[in-house]
């Protein structure tokens, strides 16, 4: 009977032990399991051990010598260890977030720069390739030229002026006297003239202007030197120059470049000119 | 018994007056509680309440010292230097996690303003 009296004795001492636990103990339990179930657990472990050192030392002194103030101290530490703990972690997953975000900026960024190197490498060849068509475009054009005035030079005169580059044709080679037809051998040579002109710019703009001496009334030579220049107009057109870039007039006798008193005057100023404009200049 | 109680009042005095001034302890617990306030615990209301209970435990201690409570006092400031502690945490980890945030604002930023990002 007595040994069962202290057995009960001793079971409501510690029924009440445990049921009085001192609130920093409880506190401390409930900090130490929050912070083993967060971040501290892979984070700081170090921390968290280190907190569950000082949970036992409050579990042994609350045990050994029950809620006296020192457990109470030991298990208020105890608690703040565990909070230092999950707070040390928080810190570290922080830094490691923000040291991971500058790697992945910094991979991402040196990846940039290679694609914008490589795509800059690509626009410099495409330039160079550009440049060389360009020089090689120049040259051939350079060499038609070249060859259109070795051409045209047996049987016109080219000049430049500043309404443009003047090729100016002797009225008898292409027609017969007061007549708007060419001649037939007229046709051999205006071809040079029209296919040195398909090599000129292809913006360029033509005008082909006739011109007559004095002899005859005003109006019958300005009337003849606009048919005249319409029919080069047309054969240049036939062959294969864009028709909306040549256009034709007539002057008649009002443009004379030399003196219509001497037959070799007038002979001069029978003639047909082909203005080729400078590509942007003013009609 | 009035000899045992004067007995016993004698050996308690003795013991409290054994016990010795906790200084190193006073250091770590003051500079802990400094430690929180230069790393802005002050305006981080998470860390605050701890700083400020540290500051009042330091202050109890203090009482208990001038009372030549040394063990009590010693216990307190285990206290103020654990509460301490737990602001510089606190406060440290509001400072990383703001850092982390910014790096990622001026990222964000960044990939809006660099030109030739998506215009391949």
């Amino acid at each position: 009977m007595k040994r069962a009296t202290t057995i009960g004795v001793s079971l409501l001492f510690f029924a009440a032990c445990a049921a009085t636990a001192p609130k920093e103990l409880l506190n401390a339990r409930t900090a130490y399991n929050q912070a083993s179930a967060g971040p501290a657990a892979d984070a700081n472990p170090a921390g968290l051990h280190s907190a569950k050192e000082s949970l036992d030392a409050a579990e042994d002194s609350f045990s050994k010598h029950g809620a006296t103030q020192e457990t109470n101290d030991i298990a208020y530490v105890a608690g703040r260890r565990a909070q230092i703990a999950e707070a040390n972690a928080r810190e570290v997953q922080a830094i490691q977030r923000k040291e991971q975000q500058i790697a992945q900026a910094s991979a991402a960024q040196g990846e940039q720069l290679q694609q914008t190197s490589a795509d800059l490498e690509r626009a410099k060849t495409q330039l160079g390739a550009t440049h060389q068509q360009l020089a090689d475009e120049r040259q051939r054009r350079e060499e038609a030229e070249r060859q259109a005035a070795a051409a045209l030079a047996a049987f016109a005169t080219v000049k430049q002026e500043p309404r443009g580059m003047v090729i100016t044709l002797s009225g008898s080679v292409l027609f017969a006297s007061n007549k708007a037809e060419l001649l037939p051998s007229a046709r051999v040579k205006l071809n040079e003239v029209a296919d040195a002109l398909t090599k000129q710019d292809p913006k360029a703009k033509i005008i082909v202007e006739g011109n007559t001496d004095s002899q005859g009334s005003a109006p019958y030579n300005q009337e003849l030197s606009r048919r005249r220049a319409e029919s080069v107009r047309n054969y240049i057109v036939s062959r294969g120059f864009s028709a909306d870039r040549i256009q034709a007039r007539g002057n008649g006798l009002t443009n004379p470049i030399a003196d219509n008193k001497s037959p070799e005057g007038r002979a001069n100023n029978r003639r047909v000119e082909i203005v080729v404009q400078p590509v942007g200049a003013a009609q | 018994m009035k000899r045992a109680i004067i007995a016993m009042a004698g050996i308690a005095t003795a013991c409290a007056a054994t016990y010795p001034v906790p200084v190193q302890r006073m250091a770590d617990a003051q500079s802990a509680r400094r430690s929180a306030v230069e790393l802005g615990a002050n305006n981080l209301p998470d860390a605050q309440l701890y700083l400020k209970l540290s500051e009042e435990e330091i202050a109890k201690a203090n009482v208990l010292l001038k009372e030549n409570e040394n063990r009590r006092a010693d216990f307190m400031l285990i206290r103020a230097k654990a509460d301490g502690e737990l602001a510089v945490a606190i406060a440290r980890a509001k400072k990383s996690e703001a850092e982390e945030k910014q790096s990622l604002d001026q990222q964000k930023l960044r990939a809006k303003t660099i030109p030739f990002q998506g215009a391949r």
